[in-house]
């Protein structure tokens, strides 16, 4: 299963290399080309000398994760975030480490030994270390190097009602719906660009927008999703099984309106559920495809995700599912040339 | 073309240079001539990036490398003069503010004026001010003119650059203002020097940035320009001081740090360690978890996307006006990078993007 | 001058919205314009072939706005921030959004001065359903502060969008100008730049300029509170040294510096750190291998919060100063 196979392979920001083999072998009998770029960047051209608009879609492979950067005589392993990692979810979380995914731990003083006071303050990312087991330091540094990073250990598996469980939905999730439509094919010319390092700047799709210099681009994604009872409407960011969520706003986007107003009458003519993202930062992929050369065309379709950045983390699988239908119709309107800008003008 | 003359004497001239970001000119022309001991091919472009070509030995579409130092210092800008002639200041870069009270300026007006930025003494500040610092904007530097003369020598948007001569300690190690970074312009110089006569395939682009300090902005321009295979950002790092993080500091004398991390590309730091362990020069690993604060951050993501690379000798004190540094290092690195050059051929540039 | 800036401060341009404002800036240039266009991102340009080096005279076009994120059970509507207007500023204003509808903005109970964010703020459009909002209004549409043209006194006047549309007439006048003068000139009325300087890079890109002069307003110190003012009202027009996106050449600041001389125009500077007047001019600057970049920027009091006062005649030396800085210029 590919989404499985996806979320639990390791991929920090720099370090996509598991995922990018497991999506080239998936999209390579159905594309033209697949090749890399210089930063890692998988691009996957298809019929890319139809006529018609270059459409770029795009989803961004990494994830966060830790980087070990010391040991102490103990053996246990000093670590810092690559990408944003909330520092109060590590503790008592188990990793894996490097290319022979060594298991971790993050452990922390036993609650009978700290200060009642200690117990009120998040602990700081200085006093958390990855256990391997190791002895000493000699022994830690037989099994590990400097520089190798970790991933939170978390299995793929369904859980509730049509939903499933796994770390780096975001953007696995991107990954996958990116993968099931390079597996069809559309009258217009589309590169697909699975990208690194957008969790520490975007800066893969900087790099690959700028190459491939596509008329219309849009990042699929993962986006906030935190809609319990306990939280007004206007802070829950999207709902789960609400169907993708298209951008009007975000921390580095404001949306282009007429392609937002084209994605919404192509949802609305295929019966396709969608809803808006009502976020007040964050950002994606596309922030730095729009900017690229003259300026593209395009927006944003992201995916409900519970506990972005966490090790465990929900998505709803009729919401993928309607994400690839959403891409899916968006990519036939093209085709069919029912993207005319005007049109969608007011 | 070799000559056995080092550049520590262009280093100590660098050092005497002001050049903050922006207002670099000064330091270009001291760097153009020394480029000029190895090349007629020196161009400067619209922010004033000075680029020096070395053509490699190379058949046909040659591989091309570029080298990068900045070469502004951190400065401050004059935003208002006060009454009685003092002066408010603004940065250019990033001061620690407490390292500035009491420290002599130059004030770059009509003149070049000499400044002191003034506090105040003991005894008239109170036992609370005496616990809390003051922000740059409650300091201000004194001309010692009249109002009137202040306005007529020094305008709003002079530059402010330490005043701070170099200083040879032991060990032939140096301490001035803004080691950060014209050690790596002197990188960069004795690199050229060692690559001498010997064969590269690559043609090599030496360049001297603008605006680093303020956010790396002449890198971003040099290398959308040059768009070279390979571009390496030779910047400085932190050197250890008791209670720094063990992960970011490094040893002053034992060979510069080379950098790993999402920012560089990894074949290239494979290919700078490799040529450290074939010169036998010692080297120190930098970890980094994400854009590095060189212009290597530039580099990377510019145009279609550049294989980076970033190394650097350590110094202490760093944004002062006595950073210092060890000019061993300046050699050990340079000898490296005059090895990796020769390393840079086309296959190595083929493999670059194959992930 | 005056009245040019009074129509173009008729219309709602938040940042994504500008498109509301573009007919009424191409209809003041299209008919000395070789070429005008509307690009993807929204910036609006029109060229003139003629003599001389490429100059291009960049003024945003959007003004800082709020944008609809949820509308709630009661009808109240959710805002967040488009551009850097301080929500703690906001608290009871009126909105006015892109379809006419208007509102007030409000906070939330017991929430302390100090703390306000986006967050504590709602508006009240005077609906009591969510259904009988929605029929009004819709999530992701925009709107604007409501604070209106107004003069004060002769030369003096204010309003929620002086900046940029005192800019924006600045370029029009510079540039009819220097059409007239046949020489080789572009105005850009840039997209998104209250959001971060995001659509200028685009028309940048594709018009490659020899030299850009950024217009925008130079926040003004000459007001309580402070010890001593770098830059007043009605001192002239603010020739940029530093914001917190470019630091202007030497060589061209002091072209500009020059042309002021020339033209007997008393002219400021300004060194503005990051965050206190971030412009257009930086993500132009390092357009491809590096663009020229100047600034000329209005004195402006206030510049962020819902209304700022602006001196016409600072405006009008300004476009002079524009014109003879760039049909001196020789690259």
């Amino acid at each position: 299963m590919l989404l499985k196979r996806l979320t639990q392979a390791m991929g920090p920001s720099g370090f996509e290399d598991e995922v990018r083999g497991i999506l080239r072998e998936e999209v390579s009998p159905y594309v033209d080309a697949i090749y890399t770029d210089v930063l890692g960047t998988l691009i996957c051209e298809k019929g890319r000398s139809q006529p018609g608009p270059c459409v770029m879609l795009d989803a961004h492979m990494d994830e966060v994760g830790l980087m070990v950067v010391g040991v102490e005589n103990s053996g246990l392993l000093r670590f810092r975030p690559l990408g944003g990692v909330d520092p109060r979810i590590l503790v008592a979380k188990r990793v894996r480490i490097g290319s022979s995914k060594l298991p971790g731990v993050i452990g922390s003083k036993p609650i009978h030994l700290q200060k009642p006071d200690e117990q009120k303050h998040p602990i700081p990312e200085d006093e958390l270390f990855i256990d391997i087991g190791a002895k000493d330091k000699e022994d830690a540094l037989a099994n590990v190097q400097l520089g190798d990073v970790a991933v939170f250990d978390t299995l793929y598996d369904t859980i509730g009602d049509g939903c499933v469980k796994a770390k780096s939905f975001d953007d696995r999730v991107g990954c996958y719906i990116l993968s099931e439509i390079l597996k069809k094919s559309y009258a217009v010319p589309l590169v697909g660009a699975f990208t690194v390092q957008e969790e520490v700047g975007l800066r893969g799709a900087t790099a690959a927008a700028h190459r491939i210099a596509p008329d219309i681009a849009i990042a699929l994604e993962a986006t906030v999703c935190f809609d319990g009872p306990f939280v007004p409407s206007h802070s829950e960011g999207t709902r789960l099984h609400g169907g993708p969520a298209l951008t009007v706003q975000d921390g580095r986007t404001v949306a282009d309106v007429r392609f937002l107003r084209f994605m919404m009458e192509t949802a609305t003519k295929h019966n396709i559920p969608y809803q808006l993202r009502r976020v007040k930062g964050g950002s994606n992929d596309f922030a730095a495809i729009q900017k690229s050369r003259e300026g593209v065309v395009g927006g944003a379709i992201s995916i409900p995700l519970r506990y972005m950045h966490a090790p465990a983390q929900i998505v709803s699988s009729k919401d993928v599912e309607n994400a690839i239908r959403l891409v899916d119709a968006i990519l036939q309107e093209i085709a069919s040339g029912n993207w005319v800008e005007e049109r969608f003008a007011n | 073309m070799s000559d056995d003359i080092s550049h520590l004497d262009t280093l100590i001239a660098l050092l005497q240079q002001d050049g903050g970001p922006g207002t670099e000119e000064g330091v270009a022309s001291i760097v153009k001539r020394a480029f000029g001991r190895y090349t007629q091919d020196i161009q400067t472009d619209v922010l004033g990036n000075v680029f020096a070509t070395v053509q490699g030995t190379g058949e046909g579409k040659r591989p091309t490398v570029m080298l990068a130092a900045h070469m502004d210092q951190i400065a401050l800008l004059v935003k208002a003069i006060l009454p009685g002639g003092y002066l408010r200041v603004v940065q250019a870069g990033g001061f620690d503010a407490r390292t500035l009270v009491g420290q002599e300026v130059l004030v770059h007006g009509r003149e070049t004026l000499r400044g002191i930025i003034g506090s105040k003494p003991p005894h008239v500040t109170t036992a609370e001010e005496r616990k809390r610092t003051p922000p740059l904007e409650e300091l201000f530097i004194d001309v010692a003119l009249s109002e009137e003369r202040a306005k007529q020598l020094v305008h709003v948007g002079d530059v402010v650059t330490l005043a701070s001569q170099p200083v040879h300690l032991l060990n032939r190690r140096i301490s001035g203002k803004s080691l950060d970074n014209r050690t790596s312009i002197a990188i960069l110089l004795e690199c050229l020097r060692y690559l001498g006569d010997k064969p590269h395939e690559a043609d090599v682009i030496m360049v001297a940035t603008v605006q680093e300090e303020v956010g790396t902005r002449g890198a971003i321009a040099a290398g959308y320009r040059e768009k070279p295979d390979v571009a390496v950002a030779v910047d400085v790092t932190w050197a250890d001081m008791p209670e720094q993080p063990q992960d970011l500091s490094f040893k002053m004398g034992e060979g510069p740090s080379v950098t790993f991390g999402p920012n560089i590309h990894p074949k290239v730091f494979r290919a700078l360690k490799d040529a450290a362990s074939s010169s036998h020069m010692p080297w120190q690993l930098e970890l980094s978890q994400g854009p590095t604060g060189t212009d290597g951050r530039a580099f990377q993501i510019a145009a279609d996307g550049i294989a980076t690379g970033v190394i650097g000798i350590a110094i202490r004190y760093m944004h002062t006006a006595v950073e210092t540094g060890s000019y061993d290092d300046i050699e050990t690195c340079a000898k490296i990078l005059a090895r990796f050059i020769q390393t840079i051929d086309a296959s190595f540039v083929e493999g670059l993007t194959c992930y | 001058m005056k009245e040019l800036i009074k129509s173009l401060c008729e219309h709602i341009a938040p940042p994504g919205g500008e498109r509301a404002l573009s007919n009424e800036l191409l209809e003041k240039v299209r008919d000395v314009a070789h070429q005008t266009s509307i690009d993807r991102l929204g910036n609006v340009i029109a060229t003139k072939n003629g003599d001389g080096p490429h100059v291009v005279l960049m003024a945003h076009a959007d003004q800082s706005g709020v944008m609809i994120m949820d509308i709630a059970d009661k009808g109240f509507l959710r805002i967040i921030g488009a551009g850097n207007l301080e929500p703690g500023r906001l608290v009871g204003c009126q909105v006015v959004f892109q379809n006419g509808v208007k509102g007030v903005v409000q906070l939330e109970a017991n929430t302390k001065d100090a703390e306000i964010r986006f967050d504590h703020l709602f508006v009240d459009i005077g609906k009591s359903s969510k259904a009988s909002a929605s029929e009004l209004v819709h999530i992701g549409l925009s709107g604007v502060i409501v604070a209106p043209f107004t003069e004060l006194g002769a030369t003096r006047i204010c309003g929620g969008s002086m900046d940029n549309r005192v800019g924006c007439a600045i370029a029009i006048t510079a540039f009819r100008d220097l059409a007239a003068m046949n020489r080789h000139v572009s105005v850009v009325f840039t997209a998104m730049q209250t959001v971060g300087a995001r659509g200028v890079g685009a028309a940048t890109f594709a018009l490659s300029p020899d030299l850009a002069i950024v217009v925008d307003a130079g926040p003004c110190d000459d007001v309580p509170g402070h010890d001593v003012s770098s830059t007043e009202l009605g001192k002239g027009p603010i020739i940029q040294v530093m914001d917190g996106t470019a630091i202007v050449s030497v060589r061209i600041r002091r072209h500009l510096e020059e042309s002021a001389k020339k033209k007997g125009i008393a002219a400021q500077f300004g060194v503005w750190p990051k965050g206190s007047a971030d412009t257009d001019a930086g993500a132009i600057q390092l357009t491809k291998a590096g663009v020229a970049v100047g600034g000329v920027h209005y004195p402006a009091r206030y510049v962020g919060s819902t209304s700022t006062v602006v001196d016409v005649q600072d405006a009008q030396n300004a476009a002079i100063l524009i014109v003879e800085a760039a049909s001196s210029y020789e690259g």
